[in-house]
């Protein structure tokens, strides 16, 4: 009944191209966004910057990697450290004086081509070992950063970000930061929705499946093992200094740890790995589920008179995390994006079931 | 896993229900809301829940006597596992129910938060956490350590090392063991300068957090023969480098930390071998001060303690009763001021900064909090492990604080002209 | 240079190397059979640790009796996680597997801290403290006897390896299909090598908990333990014990030597650049063997 497919002519190209066939489906994107971009009017700050803002943020971050382990199935554990770079580059570079516009994309062309560097190991080794380099990666990155005063700034090791606008708007609001990082956010969903049609796509996708098959079918796998860690490091450094200026306003390097790299591969593999709706959802569902837990426990304590112990219930979110991860690997490899996909499916003949296939 | 009926609806109601939860609102009015998250889960483990277990304690304490000046006390205790995103979620989330006060307890939380807390007018406490210059209280009016910072406690411990050396600590070579992040050098600087002041000679080794591995650090300490050692780190770190020491057979009378030294602590490294070692103690220990005797009878014999018994009395715990009487004063001096309120960021804060010669009957050195001075006036005392419980070797005192100030001005001219 | 200082290190880097290679030994167990890269060591580790405290302190029971029931125990558990995780996931890409092994490290690291409290928690065995000078040279007593410990448990597993039950494992390591078709049943082995894995985790996870304590930070040796597997070759028993003497004696020489040079701690950087230059130079190790990939 919803997702109707009948009725559906196509008689020019383009619509058949399309980004959403479908009208529900079109509807449905452009009622969520409509909802995004009405946001501060319509929500609190509770929800503008404690929930909106960093879902954005980290769902950007969460593209960036899905590129990469998505798309061409190349393991990264040291997306954080990217994201650092790119932080320290912007930040450094917005301290100069350098207007934000330049400054994220030169934190972004810095990342790439660190992240690059370290990629080429990729050349080499595949799986458990890519695993290991781009980890070690991650070692060398925060050692560097935190060790040179020049770089993390001084004793204190915090720099703070100074007031900034971007295409003229000051930076200092809620509203403008929300608007800059959905700004971010759908330029980047709009990048990675078109990418799979492009032959670069294809060319990850095919590299992904097997390289070897890649290469005799004539499609260089240097060539695009290599783009495949620089658009997605070029991505991460971007989205590296939008964290650090709209959402941190202050960086340190412990911000940039192997926590936030497991983190965000949390969010793209319970979302979904290779999809573009996964990693909003795994963002959600990573970012806010302690926090609920948590808030949900504070309730059912206070008004239960349930008395549990401070550590038990401090470790549960934690227990949920380890949880949620093992569990989608286990029961639901592709991630809440196929759970979505199932819901579309029933709901596209419902109320008539017998009709599914 | 296809969807059928059944689990379409209990996903909806999930849905449903967390969103149910999340404006809960309470009837009385009289109350004062503080935001109480720290992190139980991830670096600050070892302190944070003796800590909160204090905080939480006075606060009980307080509400059984009917609170203070006509208001109750409510502390939301929540977990941000040192993890910004969640932190700052908190940390909003207090505010729009109408927190006037958030304790981190969390370096990096507490530096991500400033900007907030300074634009918002909300009281943030940053106890032996944060940055250190937030003590200048004309740079960061809302950010409060309320106590000694880490080059105050660096400047205590030379100090009490030339009272050893009968005044001069000249020639003496003085080594510094601290584990290699931003709160592990801060000292650096301090000691830098006093070693040129006073003539010592000062020697440093980072080691690599956490520090659960130091054994290629101490036998250089050794072979280097100091006179006196230094110990900087936190949590494991801390008893590490303690039994590390002792393997190496420095004398334990000789070695001092931080405040980050416990009985726990001690349990770990072994109760009798570290008898002797020295750390910085920024109130009294133990079960004798009169609050802690009230909240063991008043609190605890009722059975509403937060948390163990056997921990009441420890180190940490009585540090996270010092921060709950500061606030708790705060309170009560914001109530004399303006009885009918409106409770709000600024309505405590003017209490907070009044803060004088606050003592909690008998538990912290005299306490003055002003405008200009965040730090409560930087006095402390050196207690020495005596295989039981820390002993104190000297009475409260300050030093060094010209030097202190110095470094913190530096540092907060710095933030005021670039950081806004 | 003071060449005093850099033997003392060199010898105390070799008992600490191999404490560290005791926690690889699990991991290269595990891999070798399986061909899974078990990240949660480290936390099997912890919890080994934490389960040893709980035997101990906990319930009273003396050391002879604590350590073995520890180490049953966690025998079980590892070949519980393989039962109920990993055998599910066979058939899985890479990426899937190790994300697996993250996620139970996670789950591990909330669940035992949790229910037996965050706070560092003290691991008798009865090692003294005292220090043991030899000539000039101080050895440490803890690491004396731990690495002690550990070289005798890698050289009884290079013996197993050898016996009848070794030989069926080294058949499964070799090609699961081809066992498989001559009546080894595959799953058990896998499931052994899982209890094995854990096994020396506890051994480690005790060892370390007795130096430093118990507490998640246990679960940090998996950094070092990647980086001996990664050296000596993840599939290599014996390259464990030469990588774990190089790492040991690398990081404790750089910490004397390297740090006052540029002012920082360097161990743990030492691990990552040996991680690193193990994988562009050698990227099966220096013992392991090298895997032909067929299009």
């Amino acid at each position: 009944m919803f997702y109707r497919r009948a009725g559906l002519r196509h008689t020019r190209y383009q619509d058949e191209r399309q980004l959403f066939p479908l009208a529900f489906d079109r509807g449905l994107v452009l009622t969520v966004l409509a909802f995004l971009i009405a946001a501060p009017l319509l929500l609190d700050r509770l929800w503008l910057t404690g929930y909106l803002l960093p879902w954005l943020i980290w769902t950007s971050a969460a593209l960036g990697l899905n590129l990469l382990m998505g798309w061409a199935g190349q393991i990264h554990l040291g997306y954080g450290a990217v994201m650092g770079i790119g932080a320290y580059a912007g930040v450094h570079l917005v301290r100069f004086g350098v207007p934000l516009e330049i400054a994220m994309i030169a934190g972004g062309i810095m990342s790439a081509g660190i992240g690059t560097v370290f990629g080429a190991a990729a050349l080499r080794m595949k799986g458990i070992y890519l695993a290991m380099a781009t980890l070690a990666m991650q070692f060398i990155v925060d050692f560097v950063i935190s060790h040179n005063a020049a770089i993390s700034g001084g004793t204190l090791a915090t720099l703070q970000v100074p007031a900034v606008r971007f295409l003229g708007v000051p930076l200092t609001s809620d509203w403008a930061t929300y608007y800059f990082a959905l700004f971010v956010c759908f330029v980047i969903t709009l990048f990675m929705l078109n990418v799979k049609r492009t032959s670069f796509g294809r060319a990850l996708a095919a590299l992904r499946e097997k390289d070897y098959a890649a290469q005799i079918l004539g499609v260089s796998t240097f060539r695009y093992k290599l783009m495949a860690f620089w658009v997605s490091s070029f991505i991460g450094g971007v989205v590296g200094t939008v964290l650090a200026v709209a959402y941190l306003r202050a960086v340190s390097p412990d911000q940039f740890h192997l926590e936030l790299s497991i983190q965000i591969l949390a969010m793209i593999i319970v979302g979904g790995l290779g999809s573009v709706l996964g990693p909003f959802f795994g963002t959600a569902l990573i970012l806010f589920a302690p926090i609920v837990l948590n808030n949900l426990l504070g309730s059912v304590a206070a008004t239960f008179g349930l008395d549990l112990p401070i550590d038990m219930r401090a470790h549960l979110p934690l227990l949920a995390y380890g949880l949620l991860v093992i569990g989608f690997l286990l029961y639901e490899p592709l991630g809440l994006a196929k759970l979505y996909a199932n819901f579309r499916n029933y709901m596209l003949v419902w109320p008539f079931r017998h009709a599914q296939r | 896993m296809s969807i059928d009926r059944r689990s379409f609806i209990a996903g909806t109601a999930a849905v449903a229900a967390q969103f149910g939860f999340a404006s809960r609102v309470y009837a009385e009015d009289k109350i004062v809301r503080f935001t109480i998250a720290q992190d139980f889960t991830r670096i600050y483990t070892f302190v944070t829940s003796e800590y909160n277990q204090g905080q939480r304690d006075y606060f009980a304490l307080v509400n059984e006597r009917g609170g203070v000046g006509g208001y109750k006390i409510v502390a939301d205790v929540t977990d941000h596992a040192n993890d910004l995103p969640r932190a700052i979620e908190a940390y909003e989330r207090g505010k729009r129910e109408g927190a006037v006060l958030i304790d981190p307890l969390s370096t990096p939380v507490a530096r991500a938060l400033v900007p907030r807390a300074l634009e918002d007018k909300i009281n943030m406490i940053t106890a032996y956490s944060g940055r250190s210059d937030a003590a200048d209280g004309t740079a960061f009016p809302y950010v409060l350590p309320l106590s000694i910072n880490y080059w105050t406690q660096a400047g205590l411990i030379i100090e009490n090392f030339k009272k050893t050396e009968k005044g001069s600590l000249k020639g003496k070579k003085i080594v510094f063991v601290h584990i290699d992040t931003p709160f592990g050098k801060e000292p650096l600087s301090i000691l830098q300068v006093l070693a040129q002041k006073e003539g010592f000679e000062l020697l440093t080794f980072p080691y690599t957090p956490p520090g659960n591995d130091q054994s290629a650090i101490w036998p250089q300490v050794r072979r280097a023969r100091p006179d006196f050692v230094i110990f900087w780190g936190a949590g494991v770190g801390q008893t590490v480098a303690l039994t590390e020491a002792i393997r190496n057979g420095l004398p334990m009378d000789r070695v001092s930390s931080s405040v980050w030294l416990s009985e726990s602590d001690m349990d770990v490294v072994g109760r009798d071998a570290a008898k002797g070692v020295m750390k910085v103690e920024p109130c009294v220990g133990g079960r004798e001060p009169k609050v802690i005797k009230d909240i063991l009878a008043e609190v605890v014999a009722k059975g509403k303690g937060a948390g163990p018994e056997a921990k009441v009395g420890t180190a940490y715990y009585n540090y996270g009763v010092q921060m709950g009487a500061l606030m708790v004063e705060g309170v009560r001096l914001a109530a004399a001021k303006a009885p009918n309120g409106p409770v709000t960021g600024p309505w405590l804060n003017d209490g907070l900064r009044s803060i004088t010669n606050f003592t909690a009957e008998g538990l912290l050195p005299p306490t003055t909090v002003t405008r200009e001075d965040h730090q409560g006036g930087g006095m402390g005392r050196i207690a020495r492990w005596d295989g039981a419980k820390f002993v104190p070797v000297t009475d409260w005192f300050a030093a060094n604080q010209d030097v202190v100030w110095s470094e913190i001005k530096k540092n907060s001219e710095t933030f005021k002209t670039t950081g806004k | 240079m003071d060449w005093m200082l850099i033997a003392e290190l060199a010898v105390n880097g070799v008992f600490v190397g191999l404490m560290y290679a005791l926690v690889s030994l699990g991991m290269v167990l595990i891999y070798k059979t399986s061909g899974i890269a078990n990240l949660a060591q480290g936390a099997i580790a912890m919890t080994g640790g934490y389960v040893a405290w709980v035997l101990l302190a906990g319930l009273g029971a003396p050391v002879w009796l604590a350590i073995p029931g520890a180490l049953v125990g966690m025998f079980a558990f590892g070949m519980l996680i393989e039962r109920v995780a990993l055998r599910r996931m066979i058939g899985q890409p890479v990426i899937m597997t190790i994300m697996l092994t993250l996620g139970i490290e996670i789950m591990l690291r909330g669940l035992l801290p949790g229910v037996f409290g965050a706070s560092v928690k003290r691991l008798d065995i009865g090692i003294p403290q005292a220090p043991l000078f030899v000539a000039d040279l101080l050895i440490n007593r803890a690491t004396l006897i731990g690495g002690g410990i550990s070289l005798v448990l890698i050289v009884a597993s290079l013996i197993f390896f050898n016996s009848r039950f070794g030989v069926v494992m080294r058949a499964v390591a070799d090609d699961q299909t081809a066992s498989w078709s001559v009546g080894i049943r595959v799953e058990r082995a896998i499931a052994v090598a899982w209890g094995l894995g854990a096994v020396a985790a506890t051994a480690a996870g005790i060892l370390w908990g007795s130096t430093q304590g118990v507490d998640w930070s246990l679960s940090l040796l998996l950094i070092k333990a990647l980086a001996i597997a990664i050296l000596g070759g993840l599939d290599s028993i014996g390259g464990v014990l030469i990588a774990g003497v190089i790492v040991g004696v690398a990081e404790s020489l750089a910490t004397g030597v390297v740090d006052p040079l540029v002012g920082g701690g360097t161990r743990d950087i030492v691990a990552a650049v040996i991680i690193l230059a193990t994988l562009l130079f050698k990227p099966h190790g220096l013992f392991g063997r090298e895997h032909i990939e067929r299009v």
